[in-house]
């Protein structure tokens, strides 16, 4: 955990602890702070947003009832998406699996630093992504999207180290044998930075 | 591997290293390890230039419009609400399990009925096999073969004087098997009255034992 983390942990500690008392200041800046991170991984879930912001307003309830309990064993972001995790599989099962479908992509979408760039990005990882199962899209989202260790993985999932590196492998190698190549070259974005 | 100089043992560790180093979490030992490999190994070049795709990627913001706002006024009246939404669910389970407890406990009970009065109908099977003897007659049961010019209306009211009535018939031989309505035994008179009676042929008292 690098400075930044430390200190962003410890607002999040102080706005729990604010919410322990009532405080729905606290929990609506909690509340922003996440949102942005809950929709884009509760999106390797499903790509309904009825559904999403369910899960997300879940995930608050319950930290909203708890925010008293939490002792610090982990940081409260992997506590957060924790929660966010369990109650994505429980409205999965309600609701019913769905693969990630590029297709569905809305025209409205968040606006882009380089819309087109961008696009062309989230297809070819839409291409990668339908390959794999819904426990190894939130691996490879937990680790690469929102920088979590293996312990941190493994705590929010609740599965043991082990099997969140082997999901990861088997992501890893899926994403390998069909993704394009790009032997040779740089991330797009760092050939088009001025 | 790519070149014979890299053993599979540094494309392994290679491998391993890659989310790590791009997160910036890993030693700095292991990120010029991974570094001084992928200048030599072509194959680990190719799959760090996809992992670092992979990241930039993923580290899009959603494209799934939410606006946290709607979001947070909708979990906010959440709370204001009188009862917690998983209420209704409780509810809903509670009734449901409630419902089926009473409907085992009325199957229970209607079984209890029915096996209590199965047992007090008695042992005797309500069947008979091909092979086992006539079913023993009534006390009091006579049989009589009345003529066939006999009218029905004639038959009615002499059996209905007497107090009798038809329990089986005609057999082969065209007779009828009759006992007393009142369940009392037939008299020696009943019998009388019948052999005197105007169109019957024959009345003898049935035995049970031939």
């Amino acid at each position: 955990m690098n400075d930044a983390d430390t200190d962003a942990d410890a607002t999040d500690r102080m706005l729990l602890q604010r919410m322990s008392t009532g405080d729905r200041a606290a929990l609506a800046v909690l509340y922003r702070g996440y949102h942005g991170r809950l929709c884009r991984f509760l999106s390797r879930l499903t790509r309904r947003p009825d559904i999403i912001e369910e899960v997300i307003n879940d995930c608050f309830w319950i930290a909203w009832q708890k925010a008293g309990n939490f002792h610090g064993d982990s940081r409260v972001s992997t506590w957060i998406m924790g929660i966010a995790y369990r109650c994505g599989l429980k409205a999965l099962r309600q609701h019913g699996d769905e693969p990630v479908a590029e297709d569905a992509l809305p025209e409205n979408r968040v606006p882009a630093h380089n819309p087109d760039e961008d696009r062309e990005l989230r297809d070819w990882l839409g291409k990668g992504l339908v390959h794999l199962s819904a426990d190894q899209r939130v691996v490879v989202e937990l680790v690469y999207g929102v920088g979590h260790s293996l312990d941190d993985v493994a705590a929010i999932m609740q599965c043991p180290v082990g099997t969140v590196k082997a999901r990861l492998f088997h992501a890893r190698v899926k994403l390998r044998n069909v993704l394009p190549s790009l032997a040779g070259n740089s991330p797009m974005r760092e050939e088009n930075a001025p | 591997m790519t070149f014979q100089t890299n053993s599979d043992r540094d494309c392994a560790s290679a491998w391993e290293a890659m989310p790590w180093v791009l997160q910036g979490s890993a030693p700095r030992e292991q990120g010029q390890a991974l570094m001084s490999h992928l200048v030599h190994c072509e194959e680990c070049r190719a799959e760090f230039a996809r992992q670092s795709r992979l990241q930039l990627a993923m580290s899009l913001p959603s494209d799934i419009p939410l606006d946290a706002n709607v979001g947070l006024k909708h979990l906010l009246g959440r709370l204001d609400a009188p009862a917690p939404r998983e209420t209704p669910g409780r509810w809903r389970a509670g009734w449901l399990t409630r419902a089926l407890v009473a409907a085992v406990l009325i199957q229970a009970l209607g079984i209890g009925v029915l096996g209590m009065k199965l047992w007090s109908e008695g042992s005797l099977p309500r069947y008979r096999t091909l092979s086992e003897a006539t079913r023993p007659a009534a006390t009091g049961s006579i049989r009589v073969v009345p003529d066939a010019s006999m009218k029905l209306a004639d038959w009615d009211a002499l059996l209905h004087g007497l107090g009798l009535q038809v329990v089986g018939g005609p057999n082969d031989v065209g007779a009828y098997t009759v006992v007393p309505r009142d369940s009392t035994s037939t008299g020696p008179h009943v019998l009388q009255q019948l052999r005197a009676a105007h169109g019957i042929r024959l009345a003898e008292p049935v035995t049970s034992t031939p």
